[in-house]
C-alpha cells in the first residue's frame, strides 16, 4: 500500500512539535535521575500544575507570556520546596523510598488540583493565531512555534550547562557527587537547584501544551509516561539522549497514526521501550559500553 | 592547623580508626606511613567529612569540624586528592579544573594565575585541556587531580598516596610539585608507600598500625635510622 508523501511530512512535522515539548518534559526528568537518582513519579503533575497557574494568570491579566513566565518560576519555587523538604532527606536510600514518596506526591497534587480548580478542563487562548497552508491542511502556526519555544530553552540550559559558571557545578555533581562535594560544590543547593529547573521547564511545557490539549487535572500522567519510557530509551540521566529519544518517539507515534488511530500508535511507544529494555537496557543513545563513558554512573557508588 | 585528637571512625559496624590523632601545622608536609589496610586513607576521608567520626575531635585551625559538609571544608581551605584520583571522566581536563574555579569571589585575573600555574607545573594539562578526563593515561590523571585541588588555594592538600602504581619520571614530577606546593607554604598531609619520597618530603612522620598511629618521628630521625621503619613496615 502506498501512502501518500504529504501525509508523511504532516506527520513529521507533528511528530517534531510533540517531541519538541515532550523533550522538555524528559529533560528535566532525565537531569533529576541522573543527578540524585530520584525518578520524579510526580513530574508530570508539575507540568499540569505549571498549565493551571497559567491559565489563571492568564484570566488574571490576559498576557501568555507573562503567564508562561509566572507558571515556570512559581513552579520552580515550588518545586524547591518540595525536593528540600520531600526528597532530601532520601537521598541515597533504597530507588523504592523515593519512588513511594514521589508517586504520593503526583497523587496529592492531582488531588489539590482538582479541590483548587475542579473537575472541568480549562483552556488556554494560543498567544499567536494564524495558520499556513499545508497541502490539505491549514497548520497552526502556534504549533509551530511552541516547538521553536521548547528547543529554545533547551538550547538555553544546555549553553548554560556546557558554558555557564554553574553549570560545571550540575554536571560535576552528576558524575561524582562526592567528589564534587570535596570540590567545594554545595551539593546539597546543587540538587535542589536541579530540581527547580526540572520543575520550571514541567511548568513551561505545560503552559505551552495548554492550547494544544487543554488543561486538566489528570493530564499529569500521560506525560510523566511518555517522558519516563522516553528517559529510559534514551539512557536514564542522560541528557542528550532524551532529547533525541523524545523526538524519535514522538515521530514513531506520528508515522503510526498514519497507519492505525493515534490512541493505537502509542503501542509503538510501549514497544520501543520494551525492545530498548530488551537488547539495549542503558539506553538507545548513550555510548556503547566500550567507551569510556558508559561507565561513569559506577564510580559514584563508592 | 590540622588537628586530630583520639577519632574513631566506622565503616557501618567495623571500627577502622581506634583513636588517631595526628597533627599538621601551618606549611608543613606531614607524612603518613603504614601497611595496606591499616586506615591511611579513611584518616584522610574522616578529614574530609567523607566519613563521620564516631568519637574524638577533628579541628582545623581551632575549630571543630568533624561532621561538617566536604564542600563547606573545601571552602575552609581543605582540599582532598583521593587514591582513585576520581577524575571526572566526561568532564575535559579544563573543566575538571573549572570545577575548583568556577567559584562566587574568584575575580577573572585570579582563575587565569592559577591555570597558568599549573599548567606551568604540568604542562601536559595545557595540551590536553579540551581532551575528556576520563581519556588521560594514570599518570596525567594524578597530576590533573593535583591540579584540580590546587585549583581551591587551599591552605592543606590531603595527598593519598599521589605516586601509586606511577612510571619513575612521573613519580619525579610528584616530587616536584610536592616540593612547589611547600614553597608556597601550603601544608601537606602525605599517605603513601614509597617510603624514601615520603622521607625526602617530609618533616615529621606518623606511621599507622591497625587504626592507630604507632610511631611518630621527624623525618631525618627516620632517614637516619631506618630500622623503625623495617619494624613497622617490614620494608
Ligand atoms: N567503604 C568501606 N566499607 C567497609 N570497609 C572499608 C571501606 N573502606 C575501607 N574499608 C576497610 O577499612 C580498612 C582500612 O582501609 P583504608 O582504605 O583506610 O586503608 P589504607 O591504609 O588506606 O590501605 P591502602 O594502603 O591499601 O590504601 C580496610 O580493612 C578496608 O578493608
Ligand atoms: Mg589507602
Amino acid at each position: 500500500m502506498a501512502i501518500p508523501f504529504d501525509q508523511i511530512l504532516i506527520q513529521t512535522v507533528n511528530g517534531l512539535v510533540n517531541g519538541m515539548i515532550l523533550a522538555l518534559v524528559a529533560s528535566g526528568l532525565t537531569l533529576i535521575f541522573g543527578i540524585m537518582d530520584v525518578v520524579n513519579f510526580a513530574h508530570g503533575d508539575l507540568v499540569m500544575l505549571g498549565a493551571f497557574v497559567g491559565a489563571t494568570t492568564i484570566a488574571a491579566t490576559g498576557s501568555f507570556w507573562l503567564a508562561f513566565l509566572v507558571a515556570a518560576l512559581v513552579i520552580a519555587v515550588f518545586g524547591a520546596a518540595l525536593q528540600a523538604s520531600t526528597l532530601r532527606p532520601l537521598l541515597g536510600r533504597d530507588p523504592l523510598t523515593t519512588i513511594l514518596a514521589t508517586f504520593g506526591i503526583s497523587l496529592v497534587l492531582q488531588k489539590y488540583a482538582l479541590w483548587q480548580w475542579g473537575p472541568s478542563a480549562r483552556k488556554i487562548q494560543e498567544p499567536i493565531t494564524g495558520q499556513f497552508a499545508m497541502f490539505y491542511l491549514e497548520y497552526p502556526w502556534y504549533r509551530v512555534a511552541t516547538a521553536f519555544f521548547a528547543g529554545a530553552i533547551i538550547g538555553a540550559f544546555w549553553l548554560f550547562l556546557k558554558y555557564g559558571r554553574y553549570g560545571i557545578w550540575i554536571r560535576a555533581t552528576m558524575q561524582d557527587r562526592i567528589m564534587a562535594s570535596a570540590m567545594g560544590i554545595p551539593v546539597p543547593l546543587v540538587h535542589t537547584a536541579v530540581f527547580a529547573i526540572g520543575a520550571a521547564m514541567a511548568a513551561a511545557s505545560g503552559v505551552l501544551f495548554g492550547p494544544l490539549g487543554g488543561v486538566t487535572q489528570t493530564m499529569g500522567f500521560d506525560f510523566t509516561l511518555r517522558a519516563f519510557i522516553v528517559v529510559v530509551v534514551g539512557g536514564m540521566g542522560n541528557l542528550g539522549g532524551s532529547i533525541l529519544a523524545a523526538i524519535f518517539i514522538s515521530l514513531l507515534e506520528a508515522y503510526a497514526s498514519i497507519i492505525v488511530s493515534p490512541s493505537q500508535a502509542v503501542i509503538v511507544s510501549f514497544m520501543a521501550l520494551i525492545l530498548t529494555l530488551l537488547f539495549r537496557p542503558t539506553g538507545l543513545f548513550v555510548p556503547t559500553p566500550s567507551s569510556s563513558g558508559a561507565c561513569w554512573r559506577c564510580r559514584r557508588t563508592s | 592547623m590540622l588537628a586530630l585528637e583520639n577519632v574513631h571512625t566506622y565503616y557501618g559496624k567495623s571500627h577502622i580508626l581506634h583513636g588517631v590523632s595526628i597533627e599538621v601545622r601551618p606549611g608543613e608536609v606531614v607524612g603518613l606511613l603504614g601497611r595496606n589496610g591499616v586506615g591511611k586513607s579513611t584518616t584522610l576521608k574522616t578529614i574530609m567529612g567523607l566519613v563521620r567520626p564516631a568519637e574524638g575531635r577533628v579541628a582545623f585551625e581551632g575549630r571543630g569540624i568533624g561532621g561538617m559538609a566536604p564542600h563547606r571544608l573545601a571552602h575552609l581551605g581543605i582540599a582532598y586528592v583521593p587514591e582513585d584520583r576520581r577524575i571526572f571522566r566526561l568532564l575535559t581536563v579544563l573543566e575538571n579544573l573549572r570545577t575548583g574555579l568556577d567559584r562566587p569571589g574568584l575575580t577573572d585575573r585570579r582563575r587565569e594565575e592559577l591555570l597558568q600555574k599549573v599548567y606551568g607545573s604540568f604542562p601536559v594539562l595545557r595540551e590536553r585541556r579540551d581532551q575528556a578526563g576520563g581519556t588521560l593515561s594514570g599518570g596525567e590523571q594524578q597530576m590533573l587531580a593535583i591540579a584540580r585541588a590546587m585549583m581551591l588555594e587551599p591552605k592543606i592538600i590531603l595527598l593519598d598516596e599521589p605516586t601509586e602504581g606511577l612510571m619513575p619520571r612521573m613519580v619525579s614530577q610528584i616530587r616536584d610539585i610536592i616540593q612547589v606546593l611547600h614553597r608556597d607554604g601550603v601544608a601537606i598531609l602525605l599517605v603513601e608507600q614509597n617510603v624514601p619520597l615520603t622521607l625526602e618530603a617530609s618533616s615529621r612522620v606518623y606511621i599507622m598500625e591497625k587504626g592507630v598511629v604507632r610511631h611518630h618521628a621527624p623525618a631525618a630521625e627516620l632517614r637516619a635510622n631506618q630500622a623503625v621503619i623495617h619494624q613497622y613496615l617490614g620494608v
